[in-house]
């Protein structure tokens, strides 16, 4: 019997996925745990797995589709198995056109303005509208158009030393050409020795090959950025946003991190500005909860909780990994777990519950020497800190003369559908005061 | 040059140093009267007597103990063991006293046998009589493992292996058996220790040994129709392995392809990867260094099964093919 192939849903609060690639082609063989799509979910891209060995059938979606979770997107088939029927398979208003293949195909919407011939290829091919500019007339997209993208070779440039044979190394070593410029024909892109040879033997062509391709890279809008791209929008057009700033003495917080560096109970503790301050932040969280709260149709609900969404960069964007309960945690643990987090965050092993149910967001871009800037809600979330540098600066001290300290600049930005300014200037107040000086909190 | 079998080829060999040396005996089981299981000392006992030919009873420890026990009194045994799967009975005698004793009595003892180890699948005789373990005696020090695949080969790598002063396992093939090939008439040796190339080639180099060595070539035959020019390598022997030719070649070639019988893991492709990854030849690598070798399961008595157990032409076709074409 056909087996359907469902959108998983891989997140408590997930309702749909993007499809961004599609592993395997209809008609494929699978083996039974094979990746057969990519598929974006809230911030990650994860694989969907085939459920049984068979032969992929009936793709329903192609790249850049959005599907509800738990909708059918394949079926695996056996040989001689045949795709269930309209009947047996009746798909709820909401999805798109199921079923047979070809009636997805004809579906102009699918690709846009291209030609018959060129349609049925880009399905085939699984290449989404928006990919192709069309060079026939009113800018259709031709079969040419097609054939040439399929042409391209598609280079996946892996982060780290290039991949490249021995004997490429080699030859590359002799005439000292640096491999990162040179294309690989080999598998996934691996520069063959045939390659470098090439290089080297017609630079000129080389070079004028750059100058004629000076044409816009043009990167289609998908995955987390398109994620990250809605959500920014519906937050900046539904928040009145309210910005405070205030500037922050970090000496205190200074001599704490290096007196705690030295010694704590006879053991040597490192912890960062980011942990100190996500301990904070939940110190004073609690103390305004409507700075930890999240509108929900006529109601603003208030957190008992502090879920901290710390922002880390990593090459596709900007994640934001989530610590749970962050008020019960010790300073310590913050540090360990953020380390852990963000280190899992650049090697894309995070999972979806690292990303999810965060209440507040701290985006921290000291390490960039970004003295201070603003920042947009992370929808449903009613506020969001924006960390800056340290810098040294003259102030006066109580006898009025000059004396350097180290100062960082915070700058609150709040939902004033929910926050009154008011409420901004105590929070913040108490963030600066729990930096200035830790002992508040005991108190 | 007259034509001989493989099989012919190891007789001359036995009858010629017979013939020359009168220290030089056989011991196995029914190699006498019934001229051996695959019929490799023939009449051998009727020539040179039963004192010269002595049929064993059954028992590969008894055997392997004889030779070594007569080969440090200063004969010059050669030992045959029916189906090599059995010599796993002799693995004391072997490892711990033949490969040892020169070493143990600093030079003023030698051993200096020879076993003869028909070996391989093909022939319908299922997982206990179809086994490739030449890479155990490859892995110890002070044992030679000879493995030839050509009659001219076996005739002067079984007289080498007589002449040399210690133990040598001389691994047979029984699909090879019956494989015709010159053979010169005079006593000859080859050297021990020496690779062959035994194809030119320019676009990859396939290292095989013993009957993937003749499956090899009639691959690179298959090959050369589609404008692939392999070069085929034969080690001959497997410990001392020469690896000169083979560095070289890949030095010309940038691919290259390790074809055996035995199963791949823990088998002699991996030693043969590992000196190639070691030598020169690194610096040279266009792609990277393939294994092709028998399943990494016992042999099925199913005879489709079986054919699949171990690479086939086809097999060294497809694999080198895709190596050539950048697949891989």
């Amino acid at each position: 019997m056909a087996k359907e192939i469902i959108m998983p849903k891989f997140g408590f609060t997930q309702e749909e996925s993007e499809i961004l690639e599609w592993l395997k082609k209809d008609g494929d063989k699978v083996e039974k745990g094979d990746p057969i799509a990519t598929v974006s979910t809230d911030k990650l891209s994860m694989e969907v797995e085939a459920p049984e060995s068979g032969i992929l059938s009936g793709v329903r979606y192609k790249v850049g589709d959005v599907v509800p979770v738990t909708k059918i997107i394949a079926y695996i088939l056996q040989p001689g198995e045949a795709l269930p029927t309209d009947a047996e398979t009746a798909a709820p208003a909401l999805t798109p056109k199921p079923a047979e293949v070809p009636a997805v195909s004809t579906e102009p919407a699918a690709t846009g303005n291209a030609t018959p011939v060129a349609q049925r290829m880009m399905q085939d091919a699984g290449i989404g509208a928006g990919v192709l500019q069309g060079s026939g007339p009113d800018g259709k997209i031709t079969k040419a158009d097609v054939e040439a993208y399929i042409a391209q070779p598609k280079v996946e440039k892996p982060v780290g030393k290039a991949a490249a044979t021995p004997a490429a190394r080699r030859v590359a070593a002799e005439g000292s050409i640096n491999l990162a410029s040179i294309t690989g024909s080999g598998p996934k892109g691996r520069i063959q020795e045939a390659d470098v040879r090439n290089m080297a033997a017609a630079p000129i062509a080389q070079t004028a090959g750059t100058t004629a391709s000076a044409e816009p890279t043009r990167i289609p809008l998908r995955g987390m950025r398109r994620i990250i791209a809605e959500n920014m929008t519906k937050s900046w057009q539904q928040a009145p946003e309210i910005t405070f700033q205030v500037d922050i003495n970090m000496d205190t917080a200074r001599t704490l991190r290096e007196v705690s560096a030295k010694k704590v109970n006879g053991v040597m503790k490192k912890f960062s500005y980011t942990a100190l301050l996500t301990k904070i932040v939940a110190w004073a969280l609690l103390r305004h909860p409507t700075m930890n709260s999240r509108l929900e149709g006529n109601e603003v609900v208030l957190l008992p909780y502090v879920h901290m969404g710390v922002g880390v960069a990593i090459p596709d964007g900007l994640i934001v990994p989530v610590i749970k309960n962050t008020e019960q945690k010790g300073i310590f643990q913050i540090h360990d777990e953020l380390k852990d987090l963000a280190e899992r965050a650049r090697n894309n092993k995070l999972v979806p519950e690292d990303l999810e149910g965060g209440t507040f967001t701290i985006s921290n871009l000291g390490m960039y020497g970004i003295d201070r800037f603003t920042a947009i809600i992370n929808p449903p979330q009613s506020a969001i800190l924006a960390v800056g540098n340290i810098v040294e600066k003259f102030v006066p001290d109580e006898n009025k003369n000059p004396v350097l300290k180290p100062i960082m600049s915070v700058v609150a930005i709040a939902d004033h559908r929910v926050i009154d300014g008011a409420v901004v200037a105590e929070f913040l107040a108490d963030v600066k005061k729990g930096l200035e000086n830790p002992g508040v909190m005991i108190l | 040059m007259r034509e001989l079998t493989y099989r012919e080829a190891l007789y001359e060999a036995l009858d010629q140093s017979m013939k020359e040396d009168e220290r030089v005996f056989l011991i196995g089981e029914d190699i006498g009267v019934y001229g051996g299981a695959f019929g490799v000392s023939a009449d051998l006992q009727k020539k040179y007597g039963r004192d010269r030919v002595i049929d064993s009873p059954i028992s590969e420890a008894g055997i392997a103990g004889a030779c070594v026990g007569s080969a440090i009194t200063g004969m010059r045994p050669v030992g045959e063991i029916m189906f090599s799967d059995f010599v796993v009975l002799c693995m004391e005698q072997l490892v711990l006293q033949a490969a040892k004793i020169r070493f143990m009595f600093g030079g003023k003892a030698k051993v200096p046998m020879v076993l003869r180890l028909p070996g391989g699948s093909g022939t319908g005789a299922a997982a206990q009589h179809s086994g490739s373990y030449e890479n155990w005696f490859v892995h110890v020090p002070g044992l030679k493992v000879v493995m030839p695949s050509t009659p001219y080969d076996a005739k002067g790598l079984l007289l080498a292996a007589i002449a040399d002063d210690n133990p040598v396992m001389f691994f047979e093939n029984k699909l090879l058996y019956k494989t015709k090939g010159p053979v010169p008439e005079e006593m000859y040796t080859l050297p021990i220790g020496k690779s062959n190339v035994v194809r030119e080639g320019k676009d990859v180099t396939i290292v095989a040994t013993s009957v993937e060595v003749i499956r090899s070539l009639e691959a690179a035959d298959k090959l050369a129709e589609e404008g692939i020019e392999a070069e085929v390598i034969d080690p001959r022997t497997l410990n001392p392995l020469d690896m000169e030719p083979i560095t070289k070649s890949i030095i010309k070639t940038g691919k290259a392809l390790v074809v055996h019988e035995a199963a791949k893991t823990g088998g002699f492709g991996g030693e043969v990867v590992a000196r190639i990854i070691e030598s020169e030849a690194f610096a040279y690598l266009d792609a990277p260094v393939r294994r092709l070798a028998g399943l990494d399961m016992p042999i099925p008595y199913n005879r489709n099964l079986e054919y699949h157990a171990a690479p086939q032409v086809e097999n060294i076709v497809e694999e080198t093919r895709k190596l050539v074409q950048g697949v891989y």
